[in-house]
């Protein structure tokens, strides 16, 4: 891993499109200002590394049947408008 | 009787990058839920649900790179799934900062870590089947 040095106010550039900047240290935590392209998605971390747990804990070999858990079509309709069933997906 | 659509997530889910080719199954007896079946070893699943059934005012925030991936022009071409947990007993839980995007013209989705990502869980718990009674 490359290690730079840098001071508050001060940047590092990456592929020439993507700035990091040292706004401010406080203590323990330091704010970094990140300009990036709009295609160049960024993340923290951790939110990364809980989705990435959380899928390999919900991924299931379970053939059998589901809890019956109290959740109805009718009853969030509205909140689905949006929501059409999977079959209106074309096979592709 | 099940109905299946093929579904292709190009950048796979998050830490499972190389499963691209799904199949998103669903079967009356399980509504609202769905199995996106890994299409090569249909033994292995996500279990899914569409989380506006649970958390009726979730409104995820989905990047405009993501939306552009997805080529969605508008709301209505999107389903939205959330990857449901199941836990020990009738628990379960969903995850609501990394929704299953889905562009249902094309059958092309991805996993987006929504712009608002912290305001939700990712494991946000579903209502258990003793609430129902």
């Amino acid at each position: 891993m490359l290690i730079l040095s840098r001071k508050p106010g001060e940047s590092i550039v990456i592929d020439g499109c993507i700035h990091l900047k040292i706004v401010r240290v406080e203590g323990e935590v330091v704010k970094v200002g990140i300009s990036a392209p709009a295609d160049v998605p960024v993340h923290r971390l951790e939110v990364y590394e809980e989705i990435q747990r959380s899928n390999q804990q919900a991924l299931t070999s379970r053939s059998g049947p589901l809890p019956k858990l109290p959740l109805r079509r009718k009853a969030a309709a509205a909140g689905l408008k949006t929501q059409a069933g999977a079959g209106h997906l074309p096979p592709t | 009787m099940p109905l299946a659509c093929d579904v292709r997530l190009p950048m796979g889910l998050l830490g499972f990058e190389r499963i691209k080719d799904y199949l998103l199954v669903s079967n009356p007896v399980e509504e609202p839920f769905r199995r996106l079946r890994v299409k090569d070893n249909p033994s292995l699943a996500f279990v899914v649900v569409e989380p506006f059934l649970a958390v009726p005012d979730y409104r995820p925030d989905i990047p405009q790179p993501d939306v552009e991936f997805l080529g969605l022009t508008q709301t209505e071409d999107a389903l939205v799934y959330s990857v449901v947990t199941l836990h020990a007993g009738q628990s379960a839980t969903i995850n609501l900062k990394g929704p299953i995007v889905i562009n249902r013209n094309t059958g092309i989705g991805k996993q987006v870590i929504i712009a608002n990502a912290a305001n939700y869980s990712v494991q946000h718990p579903l209502p258990e089947a003793e609430a129902a009674a």
